[in-house]
């Protein structure tokens, strides 16, 4: 309907004529869209199925050992490979929470880490995301950040 | 078949491609990934591929025959 609409208006960019009805989220903006929302042109319907389709695609990330493993304890650990003795736990549609093994000084002043997505994106899908950057890309972790002193559901998930 | 995931607000969508196919049509499809990868690249996006069974994230370039490439959001804390 929106991408109809849209070609009415003459708005459909260009480059997007192949890739038909693919919605690029970089090339728009998202400031103004309410937290744990996906926008006001979204039902419910639009909900559901891309908590589904969320779902699919994060067991295809994630691989099915890891897929397993947090269907049955409800997290995943994945261990610092900067900071000796800090565990990252990550819970879908939470802060992260950073463990130390006794002894350890947290590297940050509170414990919990604050990651959102730039655009809206279903909990799972940017679970399955936030645990590729935490395995593979710790220092972007490090580097955005935001440390909080309470664990808290993310806002611009859903 | 491969295909090129993009992870968006509908949780996701496909753009897929049979690399063994020597089509204009299939080309313009490779190339329109290729486009869309360095386009979300130069956004702030990541790229992950299939590795196995499993992701992994993947600063390389664009090769049609990989089974599956994935658009990572970009994050910001807070």
């Amino acid at each position: 309907m929106w991408a109809f609409i849209r070609r009415l208006l003459g708005l459909e960019e260009p480059q997007q004529e192949l890739s038909g009805d693919l919605e690029l989220p970089w090339r728009r903006r998202w400031h103004q869209t309410l937290k744990r929302s996906a926008g006001p042109d979204f039902t419910r319907q639009d909900y559901r199925l891309a908590r589904e389709r969320a779902r699919e695609v994060a067991r295809v990330t994630l691989g099915e050992e890891l897929w397993q493993q947090l269907e049955r304890q409800g997290y995943l650990d994945v261990p610092s490979k900067r900071f000796p003795g800090v565990t990252y736990r990550l819970r879908v549609g939470l802060r992260i929470e950073v463990i130390c093994a006794p002894g350890v000084e947290c590297p940050w002043p509170f414990p919990y880490l604050c990651i959102n997505p730039k655009y809206p994106l279903p909990e799972l899908e940017f679970f399955a995301h936030l645990y590729l950057y935490v395995r593979d890309r710790e220092d972007e972790i490090i580097r955005v950040a935001a440390p909080q002193p309470w664990n808290q559901v993310l806002g611009r998930t859903f | 078949m491969a295909r090129l995931i993009i992870a968006n607000r509908r949780g996701h969508q496909v753009l897929e491609w049979d690399p063994a196919t020597d089509t204009e049509e299939v080309k313009a499809v490779i190339a329109e990934a290729e486009r869309i990868i360095r386009e979300a690249r130069e956004q702030g996006c990541k790229v992950s591929r299939k590795v196995g069974d499993h992701h992994e994230l993947y600063d390389g370039p664009f090769d049609p025959n990989v089974e599956e490439y994935q658009i990572i959001a970009p994050i910001a804390g807070g």
